[in-house]
């Protein structure tokens, strides 16, 4: 019987179950419902002007469709209000006591910790010059920690007095620097070498030497390792690389000063100082008066730990560093205790560490 | 090691020119900071920090050694009165190639005739260095010439010394007292020096007490020897005995020093006791040179960064007491006789350096020789799981990797043993085992926090944690996150209540873990859960997911307020009436609310289930009406009824 309906009408009806749910309140719900059932000019007015003026034999079909029409439009316009009313009520409820002079509701807030934050930062400051991450496992052989490096085999950190063992795995230990994972990457990377035009990467992570707590010692502490492999590496790029690094890490005005040291996995090996961060050079007490605050023990890689690895050191040449993050970190927040950062209250994770 | 600046400048007279801060900095450049600096009677003293690959600059002469060559200054020459050596007054065999020279003397002496004991300089000396001098003249004269010129050397009561002296290896069991008084049980691997009657003294180490020199004694015999560094080394460290002699001798003395100490040495206790020399005489001889290093031009600019010269590196080394010859493309150079550390080309080009000054070094970035890596997925995922939960509100922790047997086993998976993963030689019980969980760390922190004060605590960790394996401890990230106080209440609009399980679970949902971990109870209010890193989702390769329509048309919501028994399990519920539903047009079905008043019939609640609906067309009222009706009967089926 919609052939006795006119189109227009069709297509509103049609449309109709799209405009109710646009209907986001009560006052668009009464326009709605105005423009379909209301007493003037509506699309039910119009049907009932068209079923007076039907003739008498159309007259029974044509109005069981309008009602038809009718009591579709209405019902949904009666559900659609119920919910749009209890809308308002929750809204109500709420508007009540709001107040836009009390602060507003802000979400709750965590943080990063401090060492993480650092960790993370220092990967950040080296990926524009190519490097990437490598890990390394905290349980680690003898032959990783310390033979792979050229340290000697009486060397007095292998003792049990300075080095974590496993007691059911006696040539397993904690490794005591992220060192080791210079080795597992060399050993890895030896055959592909020439392909990837060497190496160079960080190497992040939780290392543990056998020291009492207390507020400058720690059994676990962090290091960030540095390691490049290539063609003609020498001195000026591990100065170069620091130098970048450390000013992108500390401001453009920090200086370095590399001195001469001893480590047995490099030779030449130095430690690096960098400028006071903190009194600009002046001296404070962090620098003890000096202007110059020792950051990280590096070198050119022992031709050893090359060969260790298999790799050529009368071809390839590198440079690696090692950092201790808390010293960073305590040196550059002046916290007193080492022990605070491992503590873990939230008031200092979020002073300290924080989330930007 | 303590340094003074007076007995320095005694060596080496151009440093008297530099002040105290000079000086430290001059050290430093070279290698040797300085820790702090004492002012004693006779001056300042320096706290100089050597590496442990110098042996040779552990005494005044050694650091004005290196003072000399990087001032191009000459030394105080080192020219004790001869002494002539004649027939052994007493036979000294050496039975170890880990002792190929002995130099030694025989004295005796006389304190009424001239000597007057320790003078007093040598005792401010002395005293200067933390050192403080016997009284006796052969002990406080071997000191004083340990720190001078660094090589030890050991006076004996020659009348207690039975028959010849022997450097032998220990019989395994041999006793020994040494001077500390303590009685050593020897290995076969200690080196010692013994008369007919047993060991007489542990040799580089420490002399024994049965033959040391005291106010009675009258005769002395002396010994200046050189000894295998890796056999001192290993009998100081197995005895727990770290000497001066010991850390000089280890780090390997200077051979052609043993003469010459014991010409020092014999001229101080003629001079400060009156001795009458007996006889002198050296057994075995001085070991042969290591063999010259050769440093090529290449590797020297290499190493370098600048066109450094042959003829340049020639005199540093020479300045620094090598022998070289110089080719055109490289050059030989034989160490002195108190370097050791001198053994390859590298160690070369590192001296050149350090003579001329690090700070010299230019600073260039090294080329990149191919493509750069990427950062691996694990490392990127468990970095933005950090940072997730931080905005989340959760603080990240850093807890010690091992704990107590007993907080392991309150939360590590009963299969995992913590005898696999036990450490030989904790710090103590309560960090004893390599944790199987990050759960009980979590607790002790979170409760921490609780203890002081903090309304809510919201701490992760991502660490590893350790499972049991026959090859050792399997490691593997983990994640573990701990939350309880109070939520919420912090401002106006938000109430507070206390955290539930139900937000920990929110929470492992929000991460898509695959498998939703079990919430513990950590304590009262606080729960924790604890996952494998590898559980969580890894974002997908492609950097924009392939395009899936979804419909435009208007979604349908319908609210079902279900009367419930309080016991009624929600997912069987749920899942009872999505089972009546049609799957393509079931958006999405949840409880948001839940309604629980004593005017509901006794042992029932209101579930408040919301029902959204939506297809690839406008829905009709009437098809939605039928839908809701299966939901509702498949409710029903459950015990539910509708709440009018
Ligand atoms: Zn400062």
């Amino acid at each position: 019987m919609d052939h006795l309906l006119p189109a227009e009408i069709l297509e509103a009806d049609r449309a109709f179950p799209e405009a109710l749910a646009a209907c986001a309140d009560l006052d668009a719900l009464l326009r709605l419902k105005g423009a379909y059932v209301g007493r003037e000019g509506s699309h039910a007015a119009r049907l009932m002007d068209l079923l007076k003026a039907a003739p008498k034999e159309q007259k029974r079909d044509l109005g069981a469709a309008i009602n038809g029409l009718k009591q579709g439009w209405e019902e949904g316009l009666t559900a659609r209000q119920t919910e749009l009313e209890a809308a308002k009520k929750r809204l109500n409820a709420l508007a009540s006591s709001w107040d836009p002079a009390l602060p507003p509701p802000v979400p709750a807030r965590g943080a990063l910790h401090p060492l993480n934050r650092l960790m993370d930062r220092l990967v950040e400051v080296f990926r524009p010059l190519g490097f990437h991450v490598e890990e390394g496992p905290e349980v680690e052989t003898e032959a990783h920690n310390f033979d792979g490096l050229n340290i000697p085999e009486d060397h007095p950190a292998k003792a049990s007095s300075d080095t974590f063992y496993l007691a059911a795995h006696p040539e397993l230990l904690l490794r005591t620097h992220t060192s080791p994972v210079q080795v597992r990457t060399l050993l890895r990377v030896a055959p592909d070498l020439h392909r990837l035009g060497g190496i160079r990467f960080l190497a992040p992570g939780r290392v543990y030497r056998k020291d009492e707590i207390d507020p400058t010692h720690s059994p676990m502490f962090h290091q960030v390792e540095g390691m490049l492999v290539g063609h003609g590496i020498g001195m000026q790029h591990l100065k170069g690389t620091l130098e970048y690094a450390l000013r992108a890490l500390f401001g453009p005005h920090t200086e370095i000063r590399l001195r001469p040291s001893y480590f047995p996995f490099v030779e030449p090996g130095c430690e690096v100082d960098v400028s006071c961060p903190l009194c600009d050079a002046q001296g404070c007490r962090v620098c003890k008066g000096s202007g110059w605050v020792e950051i990280l023990g590096a070198g050119l890689l022992h031709p050893n730990v090359l060969r260790h690895a298999g790799i050529d050191p009368e071809e390839w040449s590198g440079w690696a560093f090692g950092m201790g993050v808390e010293r960073m970190a305590m040196m550059l927040s002046q916290t007193p205790d080492l022990r605070l950062f491992f503590e873990n209250d939230q008031r200092f994770l979020r002073a300290m560490g924080g989330l930007d | 090691m303590w340094i003074e600046r007076k007995a320095l400048a005694a060596e080496i007279p151009a440093a008297a020119a530099l002040d105290t801060r000079q000086l430290c900095e001059l050290l430093a450049a070279l290698g040797f900071p300085v820790d702090g600096v004492a002012s004693r009677e006779g001056g300042d003293v320096l706290d100089v920090d050597i590496t442990a690959n110098r042996g040779d600059a552990m005494s005044h002469r050694g650091m004005a050694r290196e003072v000399a060559a990087k001032l191009g200054q000459p030394l105080t020459p080192l020219a004790p009165p001869p002494v002539a050596e004649g027939a052994p007054k007493v036979p000294v065999r050496l039975e170890s190639p880990a002792c190929p020279l002995y130099a030694t003397a025989l004295l005796t002496l006389n304190p009424g005739l001239g000597g007057g004991g320790t003078p007093v300089e040598a005792q401010a000396f002395l005293r200067a260095l933390d050192a403080s001098a016997k009284g006796l003249p052969a002990v406080d004269a071997s000191n004083e010439l340990l720190h001078r010129y660094g090589h030890p050397t050991h006076a004996f009561d020659a009348d207690r010394i039975r028959g010849a002296v022997t450097v032998r290896w220990a019989v395994a069991g041999e006793k020994l007292v040494t001077l500390d008084g303590v009685t050593r049980t020897l290995l076969a691997q200690d080196l010692v020096i013994a008369d007919e009657a047993g060991p007489i003294a542990l040799a580089g180490v420490m002399g024994g007490d049965g033959t040391k020199v005291t106010e009675a004694t009258r005769r002395v015999l002396l010994e200046s020897a050189w000894f295998d560094p890796k056999t001192v080394r290993a009998t100081a460290r197995r005895h727990s005995l770290h000497t001066d002699a010991s850390h000089r001798f280890g780090r390997g003395a200077d051979p052609a020093m043993a003469a010459v100490a014991r010409d020092l040495l014999v001229d101080r206790l003629r001079t400060w006791a009156g001795a009458t020399l007996e006889g002198a005489w050296t057994a075995g001889a001085l070991p042969a040179p290591a063999a010259p290093v050769t440093l090529s031009e290449a590797m020297l600019v290499r190493v370098a960064g600048e066109p450094l010269t042959l003829a340049e590196a020639a005199e540093a080394l020479t300045r620094l007491g090598c022998a070289v010859v110089a080719g055109s493309d490289a050059l030989a150079a034989q160490p002195p006789t108190w370097r050791h550390d001198l053994a390859i080309p590298d160690d070369l080009a590192e001296e050149v350096l350090r003579l001329r000054g690090y700070e010299h070094i230019p600073s260039v970035l090294p080329p990149l020789e191919g493509p750069p890596q990427r950062l691996s997925p694990d490392y990127l995922l468990r970095r933005a799981l950090a940072r997730r939960l931080a905005h989340l509100g959760f603080h990240q922790t850093v807890t010690y990797g091992f704990i107590s047997p007993e907080a392991d086993a309150a939360f590590a998976a009963p299969g995992n043993a913590p005898e696999g993963r036990t450490l030989a030689n904790p710090l103590g019980r309560e960090y004893s085992v390599l944790r199987g969980t990050l759960l009980s760390s979590l607790k002790e922190a979170a409760e921490q926090n609780l203890r002081q004060g903090t309304r809510e605590v919201r701490l992760f960790e991502v660490a590893p944690t350790y499972s049991s394996g026959p090859a050792g401890p399997e490691e593997r990230f983990t994640l573990g996150l701990a939350w309880g106080g109070t939520q919420g209440g912090e401002d106006y609009l938000s109430p507070a209540r206390p955290v539930r399980e139900a937000d920990l679970r929110g929470i492992a949902q929000d991460l898509g873990l695959a498998v939703i971990p079990e919430v513990r109870g950590l304590g009262e209010g606080l729960f924790g859960f604890e996952a494998p890193v590898a559980d969580l989702p890894r974002p997908g390769e492609r950097i924009v997911s392939t395009f899936r329509p979804f419909s435009r048309f208007p979604s349908v919501e319908r609210d079902l307020s279900l009367l419930v028994d309080l016991g009624q399990s929600y997912g069987a519920l749920a899942t009872a009436m999505r089972a009546a539903l049609p799957a393509d047009a079931l958006q999405d079905l949840r409880c948001v609310d839940v309604f629980r008043h004593k005017s509901l019939p006794e042992g029932r609640q209101a579930w408040l289930i919301r029902l959204r609906f939506q297809v690839d067309r406008t829905l009709m009222g009437s098809e939605v009406d039928g839908w809701v009706a299966s939901a509702l009967a498949a409710a029903e089926a459950l015990g539910a009824k509708l709440r009018t």
